[in-house]
């Protein structure tokens, strides 16, 4: 049975046959176009991706965190980064900035204690 | 004045439940205090189970308003139904009689034009396109995949409505009907109402509030297929971080969707059309009031307006059926399809991606904005508490947005009118 016909039923269908083979053929072109529109739509995506971070190289810039302070000399590159350790240790000590040299800095996992990942999950998920 | 004050009894409701019992129509006597039951019902479960409040308060007062007793005529009937369904009713080309409505409707079929004419749904897409970032999406296209994905379970519920139909005597579903109640499964409440306002208006209440609840439910339902579908290696995949997006792209990116969907399925632009236009609303920047406007206000007005109306349509002789049954039974098989649909495809992404993508993302593909994230987020969670799949998950989530209104547009073009 064609989809033109069951619609022309215009009520239950007469038998299980026909029910799969009019189920079927929608199930077949609906898949087929709505793949179809968000395939494209991806592929846009895909292009504007390519058109618009092309000039955008610079490494993004990960928050670490200020384990081990201070101990050897840090080359120019990551001037903001230090920057920011800097204010963090500052503001954390109580201190000025100018008291402070961030000699070295190295990036740990995310080693917080339990409660304060559970804390801050629950507050992230209360956003929700 | 011995006769006013009789008049005036014969004017109540109470008269008009005792007339309701001598008359013998025993579906309205005895289905009118069921819906009144179920009416409460439903109000328990907004107010006291937060069933998705915001709707379901409105939907069940509305029930509850057009279930009680009154005399056919009577000028205090706020709802008839009849009028939009009954081809007593209908104009012979089986068009709304407007003048009909206009002229002896009530406040509520009034309101209800709303959704018959089909100007609710998309207003309220508006106003979910102004609250939608489509960012995560943008930064990941692969992910909108699962959002096509998560539509298999609307054409499998097509596909189980038409075999119902067929197999269990008292249920009516021809395709019109299978497709309404399939659309379910895109667990999108306005595009919902919208495709069965066009194809099967006698069943939009059952459908409304089969696709609020499983919305709500959507943390309950979706879990154990999750579980059942996925390793706990799978679960615990930790996903690359999100490259940010520009605003150009963010503006662009509602522009470009209408027209690809108005091209190519032109019956889903409406929606789809007004979903973009709030998106754009929102990043553009320039509109600031028109996009706080939609997503609050004109939202909530709709809201109200759409929740009610629907409520009310659902009076014994259309709610109380096998029919309701029915859909309630396919409305659970579309979400758990729709999830395992999405989750699939998850699935074979992330063997394809050499395991860097969290099948548990294309789950959220069922729209259900944010709600359906949300539970990746917490799955994901419990095997890895470092796993943070929220971002991932709207990706997927708004995409499913997308592919459930796509969906909804072939089922239109192919059944309607």
């Amino acid at each position: 049975m064609s989809i033109n016909e069951a619609l022309e039923i215009n009520g239950k269908l007469p038998s299980v046959a026909d029910a799969l083979s009019v189920g079927g053929q929608v199930t077949l072109i609906g898949l087929i176009i709505v793949f179809s529109v968000l395939i494209i739509l991806m592929c846009v995506l895909v292009i504007m991706r390519v058109i618009f971070t092309k000039n955008d190289k610079k490494p993004e810039i990960v928050k670490a965190e200020p384990a081990a302070e201070e101990t050897a000399v840090q080359e120019e590159d990551d001037e903001e980064l230090i920057a920011v350790l800097t204010a963090a240790v500052a503001a954390s000590l109580n201190t000025s900035t100018y008291n402070l040299r961030i000699k070295s800095f190295k990036r740990v996992g995310n080693n917080a204690p339990a409660w304060n990942k559970a804390g801050l999950n629950e507050t992230i998920n209360s956003r929700f | 004045m011995f006769q006013s004050l009789i008049n005036f009894a014969q004017s109540t409701g109470i008269a008009a439940l005792v007339d309701m019992f001598r008359s013998g129509n025993w579906i309205e006597a005895i289905g009118t205090p069921i819906m009144i039951v179920i009416a409460c019902v439903l109000l328990y479960l907004a107010i006291v189970k937060k069933f998705e409040p915001l709707l379901l308060l409105p939907i069940a007062f509305g029930m509850l308003i057009t279930n009680l007793p009154m005399f056919k005529g009577a000028d205090a009937i706020v709802m008839h139904p009849e009028f939009f369904t009954d081809p007593e009713y209908l104009k012979p080309d089986g068009h709304l009689d407007m003048s009909l409505i206009l002229g002896e409707g009530g406040l509520l079929d009034l309101l209800y034009l709303g959704v018959k004419l089909g100007i609710y749904p998309p207003l309220i897409f508006l106003g979910v396109g102004a609250m939608t970032d489509f960012g995560p999406l943008i930064s990941n296209p692969k992910s909108i995949l699962l959002g096509a994905a998560a539509q298999f379970g609307v054409f499998f519920t097509f596909v189980g409505a038409l075999l119902l139909g067929t197999l269990i005597p008292g249920i009516d579903f021809g395709v019109k009907e299978a497709a309404s109640i399939g659309i379910i499964g895109g667990a999108d409440g306005p595009t919902a109402i919208y495709v069965t306002k066009t194809l099967a208006s006698s069943l939009l209440p059952a459908i409304a509030i089969a696709a609020y609840s499983y919305m709500a439910l959507i943390p309950v339902i979706q879990p154990p297929i999750m579980r059942l579908m996925t390793t706990k290696k799978e679960r615990g995949i930790v996903m690359e971080q999100l490259r940010t997006v520009t605003k150009t792209e963010k503006i662009i990116f509602p522009i470009v969707v209408t027209i690809v969907v108005a091209l190519i399925v032109p019956d889903a632009l409406s929606l789809v059309g007004m979903l973009m236009l709030g998106n754009l609303a929102k990043e553009s920047g320039a509109v600031d009031r028109i996009a706080k406007t939609a997503q609050n206000e004109l939202m909530n007005i709709i809201t109200i307006f759409l929740g009610l109306t629907v409520g009310a349509t659902a009076t014994a002789a259309n709610f109380l059926s096998m029919n309701t049954l029915g859909i309630i039974a396919l409305g659970l098989i579309a979400f758990c399809f729709s999830t395992a649909g999405g989750l699939l495809l998850g699935k074979i992404m992330c063997k394809l991606s050499g395991g860097k993508i969290n099948p548990l993302i294309g789950a959220a593909g069922v729209s259900a904005v944010p709600m359906a994230a949300r539970v990746a987020q917490v799955e994901g969670q419990k095997e890895n508490p470092g796993n943070f799949l929220l971002m991932h998950a709207m990706g997927p989530n708004v995409a499913g947005v997308i592919g459930s209104a796509v969906a909804a547009g072939v089922f239109l073009s192919m059944f309607a009118g």
